[in-house]
């Protein structure tokens, strides 16, 4: 992939939304907008990591706050270019390349926009290599990079440069800036040197999503099974197929907790499958034994269309497939773990690893 | 006792019910009659009276209410035929420019329906502060435009689910420009959040509106032919298994698409004795397939289109098969059911005794008497419904009992605006969602059912 146009945006998008375990918000409405850019301002060039001048200058730019709030007040795509140009004001220089913080959903679309606006190539890779909630899940984080300097702006013009002692402080001050701001601003985060991206980003994560939309595509328009195209692309593992028999939320302990039940089909009936869920999908755990946790990818999928589905959209009767796929190996350093693990999450659990 | 009409493709059912079934209950209501007359092509109101007069004159003298799927809005918009030309408003400025109103319709409908678009500064945030003032001149401006060619509008305007006052505002600034008595139907009153969706809802609502408003006149004009008793309540079918009054459907047509699947899915439950169940309604040339939760139609999922147009109804959620295709009838049935086997199955419709319960191996097969009419007997023995959602944020001092109180106070609301008797509406809480990524937020949800209001 050497650039982004209207051609492959929406397989872009559609494996995005698989890449975000059930959270990262709808890739749609930031499809729409990332569409709107390049028929405007002309397809957005990938460059690969090992492309990149070392003293290039790499900001990832994202949205932030709820899904929800994107869905009724559309940005208009301006919102992350808002946020780039604050960011360059006060580092002092300008932006050589942008970056997605994550692949996962939404925030896979809004830096293609911003791309296409400021007329800078994307890097073809990410700070997580799927989706997570909050600010200071990334990789960077590992090698010393800090989130802030973070520039944060709304749809009416206001900034804010947010200087904080560690990430999870700038998270937390972000969160309330998003909040007090109307729940959905934009941000740019986390610089990076040219000569940092091999230690920092997930590489070439663009080109997988792109792979993985298509690869779902293909599958549905010669009727085989996109479940299982889905999986080959992610060299992910088969969990279980089987029908949403109970869902349950709870708020416990600061923790918005979800749980589902699916029950085996077909061949695989008789065996049981419970998902934990935030606001992605976190543990599985089949016949009592645990199979998979974050930070690997937990991913359910309409077994029919192959369509992902989200934790909001999880609902008693549909039918799903539930695969895993190996994270990003740094994930599950220490100091990965640590991050995102599901410990993290408030789950009495160990990091389980992939394929144990 | 009440009479219930169905106005199906090919032919009309009516049934006439004892009791007062209206609470949703299953006891309490029998079929006494049921007929079926052949549809009018192109004349629901015609059908419907056809339908009505094979009933027995003494026993139509004692309805004192009549339920009417009519499917009008269904149809015309699947001919794209009746729908008015809509002035489509959107208040939300700059920052929802990027995608257009009609965005993703079909280019024949759209070209069918609109009459000009635009997007003027304003529209509200998930607080109070996050507002932005109304540009009324923009609104005054487009209002003069579209005079005398927009013959309805549709105002959606950024957040008005929350406060629908610049919505509100809107709407007299456009009357004032393009006459007074040109419809203008408003978002906040239609959908929840989503700007897209519920905007192209309230599209749909506009393109329905003049057509709606004609056959609730016809519909009007007729009733004293049928012979009811003095009074009677006159109410049609929505799409979540309830009624509303003629009064409501004119001012929500929307409500009532994919309103005859729906009264058919519960009207079959109710016939077959059960409230979670598959229901199988096997047509001439097609069967539909859908669940029934604790007596009401499980809704579809978002993502749902209604004319290829994304919207945010709570249609029912369907397959679709070949009434003959037996395999795919059971797979359908074995799509929907939550578990193998787990609910019933109640096979209605005309073509139910066509399929033999080999067809479906290892279900329990219910068969209800009167089960061809199920459509009919489903809007006979529904509430008047209304609801109601709302994001809330939780925090220190916030009681959210008292917001659960007022959110369950706008779906009774609503029922009542529908023409629910307001001193026998029974409300429904159901459970509190999360909303991803927004820490602490809840959407609350209320439902609310009740008899109609007796004239």
């Amino acid at each position: 992939m050497r650039e982004i146009n209207l051609d492959n945006l929406d397989d872009i998008a559609r494996g995005a939304g698989i890449l975000g375990t059930g959270g990262g918000g709808d890739p749609y409405i930031g499809k729409l907008l990332a569409r709107e850019a390049i028929r405007k301002h002309g397809p957005v060039r990938v460059v690969d990591i090992d492309e990149v001048a070392p003293d290039a200058t790499v900001v990832p730019v994202s949205g932030m706050g709820a899904p929800t709030v994107l869905l009724e007040r559309v940005p208009n795509g301006g919102e992350e270019l808002a946020a780039l140009r604050a960011l360059e004001k006060h580092i002092g220089r300008a932006a050589t390349h942008i970056a997605p913080i994550e692949v996962g959903g939404v925030n896979s679309m809004l830096p293609i926009a911003c791309a296409a606006e400021a007329g800078l190539p994307i890097v073809d890779g990410d700070a997580m290599g799927r989706a997570f909630p909050e600010a200071q899940m990334v990789l960077p984080g590992l090698i010393g990079v800090t989130n802030s300097p973070m520039a944060l702006a709304d749809d009416k013009g206001n900034t804010i440069i947010v200087e904080a002692v560690d990430n999870h402080a700038a998270e937390r001050i972000a969160r309330a800036v998003c909040v007090e701001l109307g729940c959905q601003i934009s941000a740019a985060d986390t610089v990076l040197r040219g000569d940092q991206l091999a230690d920092g980003l997930v590489p070439a994560t663009l080109t997988l999503a792109e792979r993985l939309g298509a690869a779902v595509r293909e599958a549905r328009a010669a009727h085989s099974d996109p479940v299982a195209a889905a999986r080959a692309m992610l060299a992910g593992v088969h969990l279980l197929t089987g029908k949403v028999v109970d869902v349950s939320r709870r708020t416990e302990g600061g923790f918005a907790r979800g749980r589902a039940r699916i029950e085996g089909i077909a061949d695989e009936a008789g065996q049981v499958l419970e998902l934990d869920f935030q606001n992605e999908h976190l543990l599985a755990t089949r016949d009592g034994v645990t199979v998979a946790t974050t930070p690997d990818l937990i991913c359910v999928l309409d077994s029919e269309s192959g369509d992902p589905v989200t934790t909001e959209g999880l609902r008693y009767g549909l039918r799903v497939s539930v695969l895993a796929a190996r994270c990003d190996p740094r994930w599950t350093s220490p100091g990965g773990l640590a991050l995102a693990g599901p410990r993290y999450f408030g789950y009495d659990v160990d990091y389980l690893p992939f394929g144990s | 006792m009440i009479i219930g009409v169905d106005v199906g493709p090919t032919g009309t059912d009516a049934v006439l019910l004892d009791g007062g079934g209206t609470g949703g209950v299953t006891g309490g209501s029998r079929a006494l009659r049921a007929v079926r007359v052949p549809s009018l092509p192109g004349d629901a109101v015609g059908s419907l009276v056809a339908a009505v007069e094979a009933l027995p004159r003494e026993l139509r003298a004692r309805a004192s209410q009549l339920a009417v799927g009519l499917r009008v809005a269904d149809r015309a918009l699947a001919e794209r035929a009746g729908l008015a030309h809509v002035g489509v408003l959107r208040i939300g400025g700059e920052a929802a420019d990027t995608v257009r109103p009609l965005f993703g319709w079909p280019a024949e409908l759209r070209d069918a329906v609109c009459a000009g678009t635009a997007n003027v500064a304003g529209g509200g945030g998930l607080g109070p502060r996050d507002g932005a003032p109304l540009d009324r001149d923009a609104v005054a401006r487009f209002g003069a435009e579209l005079a005398g060619r927009a013959e309805a509008f549709a105002v959606c305007a950024v957040f008005a689910p929350a406060d629908g006052t610049q919505e509100r505002e809107a709407a007299g600034i456009l009357r004032a420009e393009a006459g007074a008595d040109v419809p203008v139907v408003l978002s906040g009153e239609i959908g929840s959040l989503g700007l897209l969706r519920r905007e192209n809802a309230t599209v749909l609502d506009a393109a329905l509106c003049l057509l709606v408003a004609r056959v609730a006149d016809e519909l009007t004009a007729a009733l004293p032919l049928l012979g009811l008793a003095p009074g009677a309540a006159v109410l049609v079918t929505r799409h979540d298994g309830t009624l509303m009054s003629l009064d409501h459907l004119r001012r929500q047509p929307g409500l009532s698409l994919g309103s005859g699947p729906a009264c058919t899915i519960r009207g079959a439950g109710l016939l077959g004795g059960v409230r979670d169940a598959v229901v199988a309604d096997i047509g001439e040339r097609r069967a539909r397939v859908g669940a029934l939760t604790a007596g009401y139609p499980q809704e579809a999922g978002p993502g749902g289109r209604i004319g290829g147009v994304p919207v945010s109804l709570r249609v029912p959620e369907l397959l679709t098969v070949g009434a003959a295709a037996h395999r795919d009838l059971a797979e359908a049935v074995d799509r929907m059911q939550p578990a193998a086997g787990r609910l019933p199955v109640v096979l209605v419709g005309g073509g139910a005794d066509s399929v033999p319960g080999r067809a479906l191996p290892g279900c329990d097969v219910v068969r209800p008497e009167h089960g061809g009419v199920a459509g009919a007997f489903g809007a006979a023995a529904s509430p008047v419904g209304g609801h109601h959602e709302r994001i809330v944020r939780a925090g220190p001092g916030r009681r959210l009992d008292a917001v659960r109180d007022e959110v369950r106070d706008l779906a009774r609301a609503g029922a009542v605006r529908a023409g629910a008797d307001p001193r026998r509406v029974r409300t429904l809480l159901e459970p509190d969602l999360t909303v991803p990524y927004l820490p602490g937020a809840l959407l609350l949800r209320a439902r609310a059912f009740g008899p109609p209001l007796p004239l």
